[in-house]
């Protein structure tokens, strides 16, 4: 499905908390239209990976770089994450954050609003170009809906709905900003099996449907290795390993680090 | 052009005379105001809020102190070793008192939000609501207008530096303020109680876990805090007078040294109250007395714009 | 046996109390710097009749409303229990309110037609003037701070600032400060409206800002101490603001279109009208605003701000917007206070004010827009009925003292108001959820 086409590059990257390494030199690409997941034990370093990659956290060394189409390609640390996310990146919360407070179809909508304008005067008075726009995001809304199987649950509160509802829910937000690349934070995290087999598929179909490129993190083995087309392993905030999942499963040093450790815990 | 520039020589002119002056009287002030300010970078520290209400403890204890006063020392002219006693007694009164309002303020205004999870917005309006009601519950119960307290001492200069007169009142000041930011340094640095202010103000959670009790430590961070606010009320009262109005200016300023010294930062809150004193009373070179007020807040709104860390940075939960 | 009456009941029993000799302070008689005792006593022992049935003393009555508060919390409680369900109801309900559409057009119908008939039904002169200055400028105060407080969730305490300089820039646009107009000559008040607006936002930009880049509850001190600086400067600056006499010679909105000619001098009724026009248009307008992009996104920021970021939303922008909109709503109360009044000086425009305001807001509910009306007409109705004809003990400086308590309590019994919005409801019971 991939091309050979780059779509982010992570080079060197190194992310400190005052004394505290976080991210350790790590470097990883992704290409067009991937899915790849990035592996490890808890506190290797994954989801300051993803912070780092949605502009949340400041590397203090280091380049990202998301390769775009039309445009040269964007340096994506120290940019603000409202910029990076119009750029193209968009991702889901570990432990799911939707905006509770507020329907299904008005978190899916949130996202595929214009944000770029102010647009208060229009607002305030229904103005012509006010009433285009939701009637654009209100159809746009309702195709992701569809599409992520949550139509009958549209006009509940998203705080009602279930943790499986929630993570498709999370996802079409996400998609509604049109984005290049998604990366999904532990989307499986909570979910019983049915909806874990659900997720797989959904996941799978962005890609395929969507042409959306798909960065994942995640600690379900069976999905990620069934899901995944490449993998990157974090050990201590470093790149151990890299590879398809059948190299990984092989891979003596994944297996001592992180396979084996959590083996012998009976985890995982 | 040239006369802008003679306009600013001849202020600078003053400045330069009026020097050692201006020093000591904005390092009084700049005591005063660490010690507010402290109180604000406690509460800060253990509950990431502004204590709004923390005017009405420094306005709690100057009322309380005057009272005593008033009956202590009356219409005498204490002298020598009844001064000291009796400005101990202030400084003990104010304290007190300080520390038990702060303490009804947290278990009014704070701790039901607590319990109820309420949003950080909920906290603020409740913290104005309070200050809003004790000042004006006292403006109730005392008057609404201002009387000067009963000196428990003769203010005259003690001696000179550089040709300024030290007066009595800014070495007590000195002295009295001096010691006590001594002593809650000391106190948070290594007392239990001061580890355990650190680890809730570090992690909350884990604190709990490693069986700190979160609503004692708070109620005591709020107490220690109020203590030296309403010690500093007592100082203030003394030379200002007091009125049920007198905590929101000089906690406005005080706010502003916590944020200039970095919110959080126990230090930091007193370094930035001598500064903001010291500025303060440096401006009255150039301004006109009636604009003195707005030397804080613009120094607020630069340190905002400029380094909102403050000069020593927010070093919550490590020591002091 | 002793755990039967349990702490609990002593606890609860304790806290009604507490709560009951606070209220017998605060009715109380006041007392004086030179006798700092003789509020709390008289308070304590002075007589006073319970219910009507006998004369005694006042910490008796007291406590037996603590009693009889204690009982009905008592029973209250027992329902309670199934509190838990309503709360279940708030997450469930969706905004689905177009079916009752007629039920709601019929109910704002009679409500304007009540608002347009009410200077005919309350002929009292106080209260015709109270009707336009201290409820009608004040509902539309409160509706422009609740964009900020109650939309964006962002605390504003130098409201009265822009207020302020609303109503500065009119008495400059109509040529009645010492600083010479506008344009060289004084203008008729109507282009008051859009300088002072624009004059008000651009304040707020620049205020908020900067201040909106970092925790949100520096804004709270910073648009405090500028609220201040405000009155400072209204107050010094004698050369252009006239110093602390202001303006007394601001003329009344008038009208000249070609032989038709109108002035809103007469009494307060046609001010009354004006108001009122320039009312719905807020509402209106607010309410679309609510249920726009723009209220949405704003809900969002509230509650995450991290995931709000994630969709491509610049929070400060939407913040500033926020705070821009109400700056402007309260300069344009600037404009109808000072053209109704005639005269605009520094001492007007105190903390209290702000303070004033926000209590409104809260007392109908943050984010509520019916809510902030009822609140802000009932309250300020309730205001003006004390100072219209106070009652034994109760001085005007003692309404603040209540603002205050009614501010804690709200916040710790009912945070989202009396006619809550219906977001706002459901991100208290969440959070609470949460807590258990």
């Amino acid at each position: 499905m991939s091309s050979n086409e780059l779509l982010l590059s992570v080079e060197d990257v190194t992310l400190r908390f005052g004394g505290v390494v976080s991210l350790n030199k790590v470097s990883m690409n992704q290409r067009r239209g991937e899915i790849l997941a990035v592996i490890g034990p808890n506190g290797a370093g994954k989801t300051s990976l993803f912070n780092s990659l949605t502009g949340v956290y400041q590397p203090q060394e280091g380049t990202i770089l998301l390769h775009r189409i039309d445009q040269p390609a964007l340096s994506v640390i120290g940019q603000k994450a409202h910029r990076v996310a119009k750029a193209g990146v968009a991702r889901t919360f570990q432990a799911s954050r939707m905006f509770g407070a507020l329907t299904a179809f008005e978190n899916v909508k949130i996202g595929a609003e214009d944000h770029s304008g102010l647009g208060f005067v229009g607002a305030m008075f229904k103005g012509p170009r006010t009433r285009r726009g939701e009637r654009a995001s209100d159809a746009r809304t309702y195709e992701l809906l569809e599409f992520v199987g949550l139509t009958k649950q549209a006009n509940t509160v998203s705080a009602s709905l279930s943790y499986g509802d929630r993570r498709r829910l999370e996802i079409a937000r996400g998609l509604a900003t049109n984005p290049t690349v998604l990366l999904l934070d532990e989307p499986a995290a909570g979910t019983n099996p049915s909806e874990k087999v659900e997720l797989t598929e959904l996941i799978r179909k962005v890609r395929d449907d969507m042409g959306v490129s798909i960065l994942l993190i995640e600690h379900d083995m069976k999905l990620v290795m069934s899901l995944a087309e490449r993998l990157y392993v974090l050990n201590f905030g470093a790149v151990i390993a890299e590879g398809t999942p059948d190299e990984i499963r092989a891979n003596p040093a994944v297996v001592e680090a992180y396979l084996g450790s959590s083996a012998t815990k009976g985890k995982n | 052009m040239g006369g802008f520039i003679h306009y600013f020589s001849s202020h600078f002119q003053t400045l330069g005379q009026e020097f050692w002056p201006l020093l000591v009287g904005g390092l009084a002030n700049g005591f005063l105001y660490g010690m507010v300010a402290v109180g604000y970078t406690l509460v800060y520290g253990v509950l990431r809020l502004i204590n709004f209400a923390h005017s009405e403890v420094f306005m709690a204890g100057g009322f309380a102190s005057f009272f005593v006063m008033q009956h202590l020392v009356g219409t005498s002219s204490p002298n020598g070793i009844s001064s000291v006693l009796y400005i101990l007694i202030g400084i003990l009164v104010g304290g007190l008192t300080g520390s038990l309002i702060a303490m009804a303020i947290e278990r009014v205004a704070y701790r039901p939000l607590r319990k109820r999870n309420s949003p950080k917005l909920a906290y603020l309006i409740s913290a104005i609501g309070a200050s809003y009601f004790l000042f004006n519950f006292a403006g109730k119960e005392f008057g609404r207008y201002s009387v000067s307290m009963a000196q428990p001492y003769t203010n005259h200069p003690l001696f000179t530096i550089f040709g300024a007169g030290v007066q009595m009142y800014d070495i007590i000041i000195f002295i009295a303020g001096a010691l006590m930011l001594f002593g809650l340094d000391r106190l948070v640095t290594l007392t239990k109680l001061g580890r355990s202010i650190r680890a809730v103000a570090q992690d909350a959670e884990t604190a709990s876990l490693m069986g700190v009790n979160i609503d004692r430590t708070i109620a005591l961070t709020f107490m220690i805090g109020g203590a030296l606010g309403g010690a500093a009320g007592f100082l203030y009262g003394m030379n200002v007078g007091v009125v049920y109005t007198m905590g929101f200016t000089p906690a406005l300023k005080a706010f502003t040294a916590a944020v200039l010294g970095g919110i959080g930062n126990l230090r930091g809150a007193v370094l930035g109250g001598l500064i903001l004193g010291t500025m303060e009373s440096f401006s009255v070179a150039f301004l006109a007395p009636s604009y003195i007020d707005v030397t804080a807040f613009g120094i607020l709104v630069l340190v905002l714009l400029v380094r909102p860390t403050g000069i020593m940075g927010e070093r919550l939960g490590r020591s002091a | 046996m002793k755990s039967l009456l349990t702490n609990k009941w002593l606890k609860s029993f304790g806290i009604t109390a507490t709560l009951m000799v606070i209220i017998c302070f605060m009715t109380g008689p006041s007392g004086s710097n030179t006798d700092p005792v003789a509020g709390f006593s008289g308070s304590l022992f002075n007589s006073a009749p319970f219910l009507g049935l006998f004369i005694t003393r006042r910490w008796v009555v007291f406590l037996l409303f603590a009693l009889i508060a204690f009982v009905v919390q008592q029973g209250w409680q027992a329902y309670g229990r199934q509190v838990k369900v309503r709360y279940a109801k708030v997450m469930a309900t969706p905004r689905e309110l177009k079916s009752k559409r007629p039920v709601r057009l019929g109910t704002y119908g009679a409500l304007l037609l009540l608002a347009l008939l009410l200077p005919h039904l309350v002929t009292d002169p106080f209260w015709q003037v109270a009707m336009v200055q201290q409820i009608a400028v004040y509902v539309l105060l409160a509706l422009g701070l609740n964009v900020v407080v109650g939309f964006a969730g962002l605390l504003d305490l130098g409201f009265v600032a822009f207020y302020a300089i609303g109503a500065y820039a009119t008495a400059w646009v109509v040529g009645s400060l010492p600083l010479p107009p506008l344009f060289g000559h004084a203008l008729n008040n109507f282009w008051a409206i859009p300088i002072a607006i624009l004059i008000a936002m651009a304040a707020g930009i620049i205020l908020g800002t900067p201040t909106l880049r970092l925790r949100g509850d520096y804004l709270a001190i910073v648009t405090l101490g500028f609220g201040e600086i405000i009155t400072l400067f209204a107050n010094n600056l004698n050369g252009i603001t006239g110093g602390p006499q202001g303006s007394r010679i601001i003329p009344h909105f008038h009208l000249s279109l070609g032989p038709l000619k109108y002035v809103w001098g007469n009494g307060p009724i046609p001010y009354y009208y004006l108001i009122l026009g320039f009312l719905i248009l807020f509402l209106v307008g607010f309410s679309f605003l609510e249920h726009s992009r723009v209220g949405r996104t704003w809900t969002a920021i509230r509650e995450d701000e991290v995931a709000a970021e994630s969709l491509g939303i610049n929070p400060l922008k939407y913040k500033v917007m926020a705070f821009a909109i109400g700056a402007a709503s309260a300069g344009f109360s600037g404009v109808m206070t000072a053209s109704q009044q005639n005269f605009v000086f520094p001492t007007t425009f105190s903390l209290f004010f702000s303070i004033n305001i926000l209590v409104l807001v809260i007392f109908g509910g943050l984010g509520s827009i019916r809510g902030v009306v009822f609140g802000a007409i009932v309250v300020q109705t309730i205001t003006m009925y004390l100072l219209h004809s106070p009652p034994s003990g109760y001085q005007p400086a003692d309404l603040y003292m209540y603002i205050g308590a009614m501010l804690v309590g709200m916040m710790i019994f009912r945070p989202a108001g009396l006619l809550p919005a219906t977001r706002r409801k459901r991100e208290i019971v969440q959070l609470r959820e949460e807590a258990q």
